[in-house]
């Protein structure tokens, strides 16, 4: 009778049923699916299999080199225009064909945003561009309110990923009018023009792309891919021995050998385009003197904590850049260091009297955050600091009693705009919880980064910038995090350089099966 | 009987409105949902925004007021992150935890009290040692563990069962079993004892000098009047599994349910949903409650009688 049920159950499991359909087992699964509002490490998985952008790039590169996508030329008319054609006889999932007019309301749902959470989200980073329009039917024009040094990486980001205007607008209330309900509705019901069409999506739990004939660009290698979301760790490696998954995803180092050791299966990682960071408060009145927060930062052995941590496999940074940022890319540049003999003398100056710093931290939302607070308090000790990990899920960035805590940048895009730029931007995120301070000096080079068309003259300014960030101290990136994903052997599939983190890339290239 | 009834109705309306206020002030002291799912890299400017859109700027009374005006109406707002209707989102995952729930106390009941009576019958045999060992040790058996043992050994060395979702039947041998472990071994030893207890009763002893089947006396008059405490300890029993059983179960098991949608929307702080799953969570405890309470009238009439 059992064998009897367990053939007639595995005769009725679709996984891995034909060689070109995999599962896989993902440790989150998106809520909601709008390449515009979302920024988020859960949803960009998910994006590019569906969505494309004007301009894209060779992902397998880690340097950018951009591509034609949804335009197929594009060239500054003016130094504030850029004049894009568009790309003839795209369609869309639902069949309707893209025009010019579902480019230009994609671009200005952001670049002139009224629903609440598009506005956040192009404010940090669109904030140069206040508007699209149509020149004709294949023709548009891109404006910037100042010489832009990032079109393609701007024009280029999941935000600005082009979705159809009609379907959105008629989702809900009035059909020709976008509410912020359509935007809502829309985030349930995705329609791009990918290579897969999201068959179907059931928030917070699992997602099937299906292979879409009538995709502009190279075929879908790929017929059907279900998503389904298998939060315990424990589960998704069983999964994966299985064969209820094909590829499972957020494999911690220390889980690495159960599946390597498995003659069938395989990993692939790379160090996530992230930071952990540490973030000390400027003005907290006993945090003032920035030597001490100098000592706090000198004190922290950040290679050990990689070792121990992330057995080695994580980056650990000498200045706030990624190998990610191109011809951005200063690793010569040493903002940050390990220097506890250093940090024991600038303690001493300043006359620190071994006052309690506290170190918060959430008890589970960074992988090994409360164990590298906890390691980071040693380290403390060993100079003389007088370290307190306080463990609670409440975000303490915004408060005045914050000392220190830890956080993340991320890499929005790749340039140091997207991560560093965003997070410490004069009146950015962290200037306006009101721990970190600007002036006019810091406001210029931050200007001169950000605007400079001169590609050197961005670098100097940044190295600028980092020297600020070394005198007086309000963040310390500890490591990027090392990311794995499980596979079958016969699934050839790694994360691309070229991609912000977590993309699951599945477009023609980026994956094939040995057996098929 | 029907102030009985009535009685029963009138509490467990008392208890809902108690839980909804409750868990009004308990979602929104474990912190702010704009910290959680909206990442990081917001600006004071831009979280204020945000706080306005999902209308949280409201003073935490209006809330409360918006919100019990909302509960009598049927309308329990719309998920601050994927923006359904929250009765929608609880109730797509209701039967997946329903149907756990069914099969775990069916396989309780019809393992438990077959065991519960050989238990108490052979109490001075092997047998009755045997049956309360399994009860004790499935009673020592947290559900996690019993889970994660059995994926290693049928899952992730047999290779013999699934251990992802719903779909098929194979698909609830484990998470059932996980769940009914320790309810098997409490419920055995409940009926094991009720039935010493009828057992030994005069009325017992009269029925056996009436001359009836052996069989006869055990069930109709030894289970029969064992009944009320099985029955309340099957309400209790259903009543806590309902409540958080399934939280870790549905997580190791990727089970689609209200366990796995709790622990998500606690995370991320999404009130609206967290609110419903758990007012839903204690509706079902409230009905399972007053359903063993009409219960225990008709299996004992000293009980209905006593009370009007």
């Amino acid at each position: 009778m059992f064998r009897l049920m367990l053939a007639t159950a595995l005769a009725a499991l679709p996984l891995a049923a034909s060689a070109q359909e995999i599962t896989v087992g993902a440790a989150n699964m998106a809520a909601y699916l709008d390449p515009g509002r979302d920024h988020s490490n859960v949803g960009s998985q998910f994006y590019y299999n569906s969505f494309d952008t004007l301009i894209d790039r060779d992902h397998t590169k880690l340097a950018p080199e951009w591509e034609p996508a949804l335009a197929t030329s594009w060239e500054l008319i003016e130094p504030t225009i850029m004049e894009l054609k568009l790309r003839e006889n795209v369609k869309f999932h639902n069949g309707d064909a893209m025009t010019a007019d579902d480019v230009i309301f994609s671009l200005n749902r952001m670049m002139q945003a009224t629903f609440p959470p598009y506005v956040v989200r192009a404010k940090d980073r669109l904030a140069n561009f206040p508007m699209a329009e149509k020149v004709d039917e294949h023709t548009i024009r891109i404006r910037a309110n100042r010489e832009e040094p990032l079109w393609e990486t701007l024009i280029s980001l999941q935000q600005v990923m082009i979705i159809p205007e009609a379907y959105t607008k008629a989702l809900t209330g009035d059909p020709l009018v976008a509410e912020d309900s359509d935007f809502e509705a829309f985030a349930l019901a995705p329609v791009g023009t990918g290579p897969y069409r999201i068959e179907t999506f059931q928030p917070g739990e699992s997602l099937v792309w299906e292979r879409f004939d009538n995709f502009w660009g190279d075929k879908a290698p790929l017929e059907r891919v279900n998503v389904v979301q298998i939060s315990e760790t424990a589960s998704r490696l069983t999964a994966l021995k299985t064969g209820e998954a094909d590829i499972i995803t957020n494999i911690a180092p220390d889980q690495l050998s159960l599946i390597d050791k498995d003659k069938n299966l395989k990993t692939a990682g790379s160090a996530t385009a992230l930071f952990h960071v540490m973030i000390m408060n400027q003005n907290h009145p006993k945090l003032e003197d920035p030597r001490i927060r100098q000592a706090m930062s000198l004190a922290i052995d950040r290679d050990a904590l990689n070792e121990a941590l992330w057995l080695g496999k994580g980056v650990v940074p000498s200045t706030h850049t990624m190998a990610e940022m191109g011809a951005l890319h200063q690793p010569d540049l040493v903002t940050f260091e390990y220097d506890p003999e250093r940090a024991k003398a600038l303690l001493k100056e300043a006359g620190y009297d071994g006052f309690e710093i506290t170190f918060d931290t959430a008890p589970s939302y960074y992988t090994n955050g409360l164990l590298a607070a906890q390691a980071i308090m040693e380290m403390w000790a060993a100079v003389g600091l007088n370290g307190k990990v306080v463990v609670g899920d409440k975000w303490t960035g915004n408060s005045p009693d914050l000392m220190a805590r830890n956080w993340s940048n991320p890499m929005y895009f790749a340039d140091p705009f997207g991560s560093f730029g965003v997070m410490w931007a004069p009146d950015g995120p962290s200037q306006s919880e009101g721990r970190f301070n600007t002036d006019a000096d810091y406001a210029q080079k931050w200007e001169r980064f950000r605007y400079s068309t001169d590609l050197e003259e961005r670098k100097v300014a940044y190295a600028e910038l980092m020297e600020r960030v070394k005198e007086n101290p309000a963040v310390l990136p500890l490591y990027r995090p090392f990311e794995s994903w499980g596979m079958k052997n016969a699934i050839n599939w790694a994360p691309m350089p070229g991609h912000i983190p977590y993309v699951l890339d599945f477009r023609a290239g980026s994956i094939t099966l040995t057996d098929s | 009987m029907i102030p009985y009834l009535a009685r029963v109705v009138v509490k467990s309306v008392v208890t809902l409105f108690a839980i909804f206020t409750v868990t009004f002030i308990a979602t929104r002291l474990s912190g702010n949902p704009i910290d959680t799912f909206l990442g990081e890299g917001l600006t004071t400017e831009g979280r204020e925004e945000l706080i306005r859109y999902f209308q949280l700027d409201a003073s935490l009374w209006q809330q409360y007021l918006a919100f019990l005006r909302g509960a009598m109406s049927g309308e329990f707002g719309l998920s601050f992150i994927d923006r359904r209707p929250v009765t929608q989102v609880v109730g797509d995952r209701l039967w997946a935890s329903g149907q756990l729930l069914l099969a775990s106390v069916g396989l309780t009941v019809l393992v438990a009290i077959p065991l519960g009576v050989l238990g108490a019958i052979y109490r001075k045999s092997w047998v009755g040692s045997a049956v309360m060992m399994i009860a004790f040790a499935g009673y020592a058996m947290p559900s996690f563990i019993l889970s994660i043992l059995m994926v290693l050994t049928f899952s992730y060395w047999l290779n013999w069962l699934p251990v992802v979702g719903n779909s098929t039947l194979l698909h609830f041998i484990m998470p059932t079993i996980a769940m009914s472990g320790v309810l098997v071994a409490a419920l055995t030893r409940f009926t094991r004892n009720a039935m010493l207890d009828a057992l030994g009763q005069d009325f017992i002893r009269t029925a056996r000098a009436k001359g009836l089947r052996e069989s006869r006396v055990v069930l109709r008059h030894g289970l029969g009047n064992a009944g009320v405490t099985v029955i309340s300890v099957i309400g209790l029993q259903v009543a806590g599994l309902a409540a958080a059983g399934s939280v870790v179960v549905e997580n190791i098991f990727s089970w689609p349910g209200i366990g796995q949608l709790l622990v998500n929307s606690a995370l991320e702080r999404d009130y609206p949903v967290l609110q419903f799953g758990v007012i839903t969570v204690a509706i079902a405890v409230v009905v399972i409650n007053a359903i063993t309470d009409i219960a225990y009238a008709f299996a004992d009439p000293r009980i209905r009688l006593a009370h009007s």
